[in-house]
């Protein structure tokens, strides 16, 4: 499986709107653990399901750019919003995500996900597509 | 004083002791005359829908937000005007000093500390009223709180520090009147969105009304170790769907730290 990086020049115009809309001293959550003006894509098979509160994890297998595997971790909304993942998110399902990546150095995560089957057809209620869970 | 008696006539006696009795007898009622009769008790019970369809998700603008555009939708489910006035809280320097070096990872929620006042409320969640006589219970989804508001007059002692600290309560005006006081130190106990702490001095005055088929409730910080004046807002609750029950939330540590290693380190 290709995990690949890609970043849209819209996004980076948008970086800047928001990083200007942003108070300087914010500590948002996500925002600290994730690049919310960044958008990342990966593709991998589903390893594992968290279906938890806080939030829920989906792990992903998958590989990165020089062919090495790696884990994708994807955070989600709390277990009541993710019931559609256990039959949406079977294990070995192979999938593609897009979301905000995570910022760590040598970290896979990603937020704000939407997931697609490989051939692009959308998995999960809209309400759960590119959401950025609270926490 | 005795001549002045000798000069009355007698009509006037009579006139005289009518008065006093009159003025006695008014003097007599004037207690019960003066009481506010019995402060009407609101119907605040059941179950809460504080979600996304009540108000906007909590986040670095909301509920404190220093500016809002015209039309954005305020914690309270009405819209911004064009002349929106800043709740945000006005921090002190201790405050600005504890948010300049905060750090993300020590936020208490990663390891599953429950959400306290203001925040408490305004997560986006379901939550229970039940009123009793002496008490109100305030039961919430998030983190699996019950804060029970006492009614019977009681004084918090300095046993009562608590993470919810200790709420004593009245009606007043068709509202709930919540005070809340003895919380413990929190590091981010005003908001974790802005990394803004309470401390053992934060006092939370909250009043609910019934609003239609809404709940309401306006929620005042003050915290003089921290802010410069009190800082509130007002939210919404609509009706919980027709026998919905409160989910147990069983905050998982692993699920809650997971993403702690995503944020760069900012200390060694």
């Amino acid at each position: 499986m290709i995990a690949g990086l890609r970043i849209s020049v819209a996004s980076l115009l948008a970086a800047g709107v928001l990083l200007a809309a942003m108070p300087a001293a914010a500590h948002h959550s996500a925002a600290a653990a994730y690049d919310e003006t960044k958008r990342v894509e990966a593709q991998g098979t589903v390893s594992k399901l968290l279906i938890r509160n806080p939030h829920s994890w989906v792990f992903l297998d998958g590989t990165d750019d020089k062919g090495q595997k790696i884990e994708w971790q994807i955070e989600m909304g709390g277990a009541p919003s993710m019931a559609w993942a256990k039959d949406g998110l079977p294990i070995g399902m192979a999938v593609k995500v897009t979301g905000h990546p995570s910022r760590a150095p040598g970290t896979y995560g990603i937020t704000g996900a939407t997931f697609a089957k490989k051939d692009g057809t959308p998995i999960g209620p809209r309400s759960a597509r590119g959401d950025t869970p609270q926490q | 004083m005795s001549g002045t008696i000798r000069r009355l006539s007698p009509q006037r006696c009579l006139g005289l002791v009518v008065s006093v009795a009159l003025l006695a007898a008014v003097h007599w009622h004037a207690p019960i005359a003066a009481q506010a009769p019995r402060a009407a008790i609101p119907d605040l019970a059941g179950v809460w829908d504080g979600t996304r369809r009540a108000h906007p998700i909590n986040g670095p603008n909301v509920p404190w937000a220093k500016s809002l555009p015209e039309g954005a939708i305020l914690p309270d489910g009405t819209p911004a005007g064009k002349d929106y006035v800043s709740n945000f809280p006005v921090l002190n320097e201790r405050a600005l000093a504890f948010q300049k070096i905060f750090d993300e990872p020590l936020s208490p929620k990663y390891d599953c500390q429950p959400s306290t006042p203001p925040a408490l409320e305004f997560d986006p969640f379901y939550m229970e009223v039940v009123q009793w006589p002496d008490r109100v219970l305030l039961r919430y989804e998030k983190d699996d709180q019950l804060r029970t508001v006492w009614l019977d007059g009681r004084e918090p002692t300095s046993h009562d520090y608590g993470i919810q600290g200790l709420s004593v309560g009245r009606y007043e005006s068709n509202a709930l009147i919540v005070e809340t006081t003895h919380y413990v130190f929190d590091v981010t106990g005003f908001d974790d969105y802005n990394g803004i702490p309470s401390s053992q001095q934060k006092k939370v005055t909250e009043r609910y009304w019934r609003d239609g088929e809404h709940l309401k409730a306006t929620v005042t910080v003050e915290d003089p170790m921290f802010l410069r004046k009190p800082a509130s807002y007002t939210m919404r609750w609509l009706a919980a769907p027709k026998g919905y029950k409160l989910q147990s939330f069983e905050c998982d540590a692993e699920a809650a730290r997971l993403s702690v290693q995503f944020i760069p380190p900012r200390y060694k």
